[in-house]
């Protein structure tokens, strides 16, 4: 058996994975941005993924449906209005960090998927904290 | 202000950094001199500052124990109430403590493989311990230099108590998932050691390869039960109702996970046959890069995770490690290309070897699929300048025909015979196995499967049909020669081949859990607000909330539903008590009460009924609920245990000879 023959059949299944790879990502493609650019940009697609905090105070559940929910998303000094109708996560509340993925419409975020990122309060800096029971000497 | 024994261990600590250096600088000049003095006396600062990594992380863990909140780590991650298993895997719960119990880690190997190798393999040794002790010095230098455990809180403070590990953290499977990640994550430093070391001295015989076979198996293993014990906990706790979400942070995982696995699989050819010396080199320098890229990614912050560490001024440092590890590996490597050349040639497609080289190809196809992904959104910014996101329908739609691949090539290759395969041997081996999965093709076909589906179900019957085929020939042989009665006979072919039955028992393992991953093509899912006698259907279940009672418990306040479940047309099949839980319901600051879903799961072998009680409004008495159908997911954990039992097996040492 010659080596070229192996090698070249190597590199025709490599070559055929990678395309297979490279070209998966076509139509999977969510743009990451941040509040103000998503606001003052122009886009052709209506996905899209969002950071920020979830402003305190500014979540509203409906008082009919339990799961139906709008809050505002902060980020900097801009904010959106994001509509959620799906399970919250446990870490879901005011003030914490969120990524939230769905479509943008009228000025408005309709998002199916939000993830917490709410550690915070167990990574934080201990002296920014108000919560414990610190005395001065 | 800290006491004593805090002192002590940041005291160890820089003793560990400095015993580092010297062993670094004393092996140095031994390598020069050749003088063996500088030989004891650079082994013996290796092991003095192992031992002092071991004595500070030691003491740290003390710290925690007894609550010693003079320490910014300990005052952050326990609290005095936190049960004592959480006060210990604070340890790892953190920035600072992770790394020093990384080092930790590290420092134990480095004291089995000096220990190991007291009176052999002379000529690597130096080179092995220069190199782990490398590491242990970088990691050192952050925990001393930037990120430090033993950090004292701001003078002129004094914590009362401290902040509490999160409730979701305070699980046993969370509390020893870290660390099994770590062995293996940390291991993989040995061999890394070892290839390195024997392409230094110019070592190209497989004399390294034997040395680290065993370690990597067990580091391997490591990492696997690492990963298991992961997809595991997210699916009893966190309530989405699936295992495995593509993460970055999970993503990091397997990717060293990959490489690594087909690395076991190429070693045995480098052993048998003396081939791709260059490539196992190739496959355990990546092997290794990617698991310090893994810590990368984790502490860097670029990713935005689940998996959230606070972002810190790590990343660059890791980032020029792994560089560094690619470069100069990389660079011996191609400088020793010449020795490590070997004569010897695939002599044909249907053989052991070339099954094995395909194995490999596709397990690192797999793992550039997933790092694609996961850095995609890092190399769309860097290149068109918006981040761009490539989430899981990304990485399944991918990964599947890849994974297939490789479970046909599990029933394949060994079945090959080594350097070429007879005709009469193929059709010997085969005609069986493919009898027997097209009659399961057929049946699939019958009751409606289609797609992957169909595919996946028909080649999980073919391997699992060689495998249990090679058993049977193995019983019947030892039956005939020896007349022993099939269990016995079973008992002894896996002990006289423990290797080779072992991995059967693996790649087993591995058919059952692709039977596990197919089920999810068959998820049902529904969210719903109800209120008490309100009813629901899911996949021909009926769900009625009977009721909603309330207890309180030691750390916290819970609402029970009582969820009644019935098979439409078939009567009732359990009642599921999910929980909405607030921990801490008594702290008077709002802000540390913390919600919890407590999840219900009735599992069966076909299906397991899922779930999780995401919301109640006592005003409105109305409750929120999320129901899952997920199929098979059990033959994933069933698969897992199997896993560890054949991989076991297979590295368990053989009895010593009288």
């Amino acid at each position: 058996m010659k080596r070229s023959k192996i090698a070249v059949a190597v590199v025709v299944v490599v070559a055929l994975f990678l395309m297979w790879i490279t070209t998966g990502t076509q139509g999977k493609e969510v743009p990451f941005l941040s509040v103000a650019e998503l606001q003052s940009g122009d886009y052709d697609q209506s996905r899209f993924r969002l950071g920020g905090n979830v402003q305190s105070g500014s979540i509203l559940i409906s008082e009919t449906d339990l799961l139906d929910m709008e809050f505002i998303l902060q980020q900097g000094e801009a904010t959106i209005k994001v509509h959620y109708n799906k399970t919250r996560p446990d870490l879901f509340e005011d003030d914490c960090e969120v990524i939230v993925e769905g479509e943008y419409r009228k000025n408005e975020f309709y998002a199916d998927n939000l993830m917490t990122k709410c550690a915070s309060r167990y990574e934080g800096d201990l002296r920014d904290e108000n919560s414990y029971d610190l005395e001065k000497i | 202000m800290i006491n004593t024994f805090a002192t002590l261990g940041a005291v160890s600590q820089n003793l560990a950094l400095g015993f580092s250096l010297l062993t670094i600088i004393l092996l140095s000049l031994y390598l020069k001199n050749n003088d063996s003095r500088l030989f004891i006396s650079g082994r013996r600062a290796a092991l003095i500052s192992a031992a002092l990594v071991v004595i500070s992380t030691l003491v740290l863990a003390r710290e925690l124990i007894v609550s010693n909140f003079n320490l910014e780590y300990v005052a952050h991650y326990t609290s005095r109430a936190t049960p004592l298993l959480y006060k210990i895997s604070a340890l790892w719960a953190g920035q600072a403590g992770s790394l020093l119990f990384w080092v930790f880690i590290l420092a134990i190997y480095v004291l089995i493989t000096i220990y190991q190798n007291w009176n052999s393999n002379q000529a690597l040794m130096p080179w092995v311990i220069i190199i782990v002790i490398s590491v242990q010095f970088f990691f050192l230098f952050m925990t001393n230099f930037i990120t430090n455990p033993f950090t004292p809180v701001e003078a002129g403070i004094i914590v009362a108590d401290g902040n509490g590990l999160n409730p979701l953290l305070q699980n046993v499977t969370m509390a020893i998932h870290p660390p099994t990640l770590y062995l293996g994550y940390v291991g993989f430093a040995i061999p890394f050691a070892f290839a390195m070391a024997a392409m230094i001295t110019k070592d190209s015989s497989a004399n390294w390869i034997r040395i680290v076979r065993r370690w990597t198996l067990v580091t391997w293993l490591a990492l696997g039960i690492g990963i298991l014990l992961g997809a595991w906990w997210a699916y009893q706790e966190l309530g989405w109702g699936g295992y495995w979400a593509w993460d970055p942070v999970e993503n990091a995982s397997l990717m060293p996970w990959l490489t690594a696995t087909a690395f076991i699989h190429s070693i045995i050819i480098q052993e048998k046959r003396d081939m791709l010396r260059v490539w196992n080199m190739v496959l355990i320098i990546t092997t290794f890069a990617l698991s310090i890229f893994g810590t990368f990614l984790t502490r860097s912050g670029i990713m935005s995770s689940v998996h959230s560490f606070a972002t810190s001024s790590l990343g660059p440092l890791f980032l020029g490690f792994v560089f560094l590890i690619l470069a100069g590996s990389f660079l011996l490597l191609i400088y020793r290309l010449p020795i490590l050349r070997t004569t010897n040639r695939i002599e044909s497609f249907i053989s052991r070897e070339s099954g094995f080289l395909f194995n490999n190809v596709v397990f690192i196809v797999m793992c550039f699929a997933v790092f694609w992904g996961t850095m995609f959104p890092v190399l769309t910014e860097a290149v068109r300048g918006t981040k761009i996101t490539v989430g899981a329908p990304f990485f399944n739609q991918v990964n599947i025909p890849i994974g297939l691949a490789l479970l046909l090539l599990t029933g394949i290759g060994p079945l090959l015979a080594w350097r070429r395969t007879s005709k009469a041997r193929l059709i010997k081996q085969f005609s069986w196995p493919i009898m027997i999965s097209l009659v399961g093709l057929v049946v699939l076909l019958l009751i409606g499967m289609k797609g992957y589906i169909l595919v996946s179900f028909t080649l999980a019957i073919f391997v699992a049909t060689t495998i249990l085929l090679e058993f049977f020939a193995g019983i019947m042989a030892r039956k005939r020669r020896f007349g022993e009665p099939a269990p016995l006979a079973f008992w002894r072919i896996l002990r006289k081949n423990r290797h080779r039955y072992g991995g059967y028992i693996v790649h087993f393992s591995i058919v059952l859990m692709f039977v596990g991953f197919t089920g999810k093509a068959f998820d049902k899912e529904i969210e719903i607000a109800v209120r008490a006698g309100d009813k629901f259907h899911l996949a021909g279940y009926e769900f009625e909330l009977d009721k909603i009672s309330t207890i309180e418990r030691s750390n916290h306040f819970a609402w029970i539903a009582h969820l009644r479940v019935t098979e439409i047309g078939a009567g009732p099949v359990t009642e599921l008590f999910p929980e909405k839980r607030i921990y801490f319901h008594r702290d008077p600051d709002q802000r540390k009460r913390q919600p919890h879903s407590e999840l219900d799961i009735h599992t069966t072998l076909m299906q397991d009924i899922y779930s999780v009680f995401s919301g109640y409004d006592s005003q409105t008495e109305s409750a929120s609920f999320k129901i899952m159908i997920n199929p098979l997911v059990n033959w994933v954990w069933i698969g897992s245990y199997i896993f560890v039992i054949g991989t076991l097996f297979a590295l368990w040492p053989p009895r010593r000879k009288q």
